[in-house]
């Protein structure tokens, strides 16, 4: 089993493996993410506010750019706060003008209230700019993995451990 | 190599490509399904009162009550992959320099049977709910919707504050598909494949009324003996 440990030219060609793969997805993911103008192009919900339609660890592809039309009312964005890091899947319940100086009002469906209350403060409406992507694509519970890693830190140790182990010992 | 760990992952990687096989599989079946979506609406009582944003808020702006009657078709878009339809009402008008102003409302969350439980709803609703397509699991029935005199959900206001008077308002009807699996859709403005556009979904033009002055409001009360004449001042 540890056959490979003793080979140095061995471990070297899994690492390597190791390696390629995770430029492999990180490629992937920055690919995708040029296509679709988006930071972030695929996103775990993490909140019940869109509810029955998307529930906490269902995942989300986003879409960033406005080819045929401008991003217009109904459409369900994901957006940042300013100065909070927290993307949050809300849907536009108003827009007041056009281009870059648009105004956006969103709400989640399962929510009583629009979302005036979770803006910064003296901030009344969304920007275009404030928007990371409208949701086009939807996947349900694949993400629900991300969940668990980020609400029980030690998984994620467990799982990099394994996985290292893995691919070290594993032989061609 | 055929150690117990490599089958495992032999079975994972082989459940995961067929899970993903499956389910764009079933989003595609999406496209043949023919679309036929219909709708006739318009505009009731329409009021533009003043109110706060906020209980505490020193600022006063004008809003718009629009009641508005409704007749739509939209039984064609329920099918095996659809979760839910979300309905919503927009009042679209153009202001100064060709600004597009668009504001919901009126929505509505109208589940497949097969989503019912989902549904963020009360005991007695649910049952009511779950009841009303007992042993179905698709129910197009559902998307044939009749609002008469409906009160809109959402008062709406322009960022300025001011929205009395404004000329070429219409109402339109939309809808979002949302699937168990696949890409969102909207209602379209042209055809697309076996999915028609909406016929009809939009009211005649009409202009909002003058701002309700408070002798009138009064009288209103009057009139009506103090039964629910209150309008609400609360933020949509």
């Amino acid at each position: 089993m540890f056959a490979s440990l003793q080979n140095p030219r061995h471990l070297a060609a899994q690492i390597m493996n190791f390696g390629l793969v995770l430029s492999t997805a990180f490629m992937m993911w920055k690919g995708l993410s040029i296509v679709s103008d988006s930071p972030s192009p695929i996103v775990v919900v993490l909140s019940g506010s869109m509810e029955p339609a998307f529930q906490r660890g269902d995942l989300l592809f986003l879409w960033n750019r406005q080819l045929l039309s401008e991003t217009a009312v109904g459409e369900v964005v994901v957006y940042n706060v300013k100065d909070k890091d927290i993307p949050i899947v809300h849907r536009i319940v108003r827009k007041f003008g056009h281009g870059d100086k648009a105004k956006y009002l969103t709400k989640g469906d399962n929510n009583v209230a629009d979302d005036t209350e979770l803006f910064a403060k003296g901030q009344d409406y969304l920007e275009r700019s404030d928007m990371i992507g409208s949701v086009v694509g939807y996947i349900p519970f694949v993400g629900y993995v991300t969940i668990l890693l980020s609400e029980y830190p030690w998984l994620k140790t467990v799982m990099l451990g394994i996985m290292g182990l893995m691919v070290v010992l594993q032989r061609e | 190599m055929h150690s117990s760990f490599t089958r495992l992952q032999n079975v994972f990687g082989f459940f995961t490509t067929v899970a993903f096989v499956l389910g764009a599989f079933i989003a595609a079946t999406d496209l043949g399904a023919p679309r036929t979506p219909s709708g006739i609406i318009k505009t009731d009582n329409v009021q533009v009162v003043k109110g706060r944003p906020h209980y505490y808020s020193p600022k006063k702006e004008e809003y718009a009550i629009i009641r508005f009657s409704l007749e739509a078709d939209l039984s064609s878009l329920f099918t095996w992959n659809t979760k839910q339809l979300f309905v919503y009402v927009t009042a679209d008008w153009t202001g100064p320099d060709n600004a597009n102003n668009s504001a919901v409302i009126w929505d509505s969350i109208i589940t497949n049977p097969s989503a019912d439980h989902l549904q963020n709803l009360g005991p007695i609703a649910m049952k009511k709910l779950k009841k009303s397509a007992e042993g179905k699991s698709i129910a197009p029935e559902r998307g044939l919707l009749k609002l008469k005199n409906q009160k809109p959900k959402y008062q709406i206001t322009h960022p300025s504050g001011k929205i009395a008077e404004t000329p070429d308002v219409t109402l339109r009807l939309h809808y979002n598909v949302q699937p168990w699996v696949g890409l969102l859709t909207w209602n379209m403005d042209k055809p697309f494949g076996v999915w028609q556009a909406m016929s009809g979904g939009v009211s005649d033009y009409f202009t909002l009324p003058a701002l309700k002055s408070k002798d009138s409001k009064a009288k209103d009360a009057k009139d009506k003996a103090g039964a629910k004449s209150k309008t609400k001042s609360k933020k949509p």
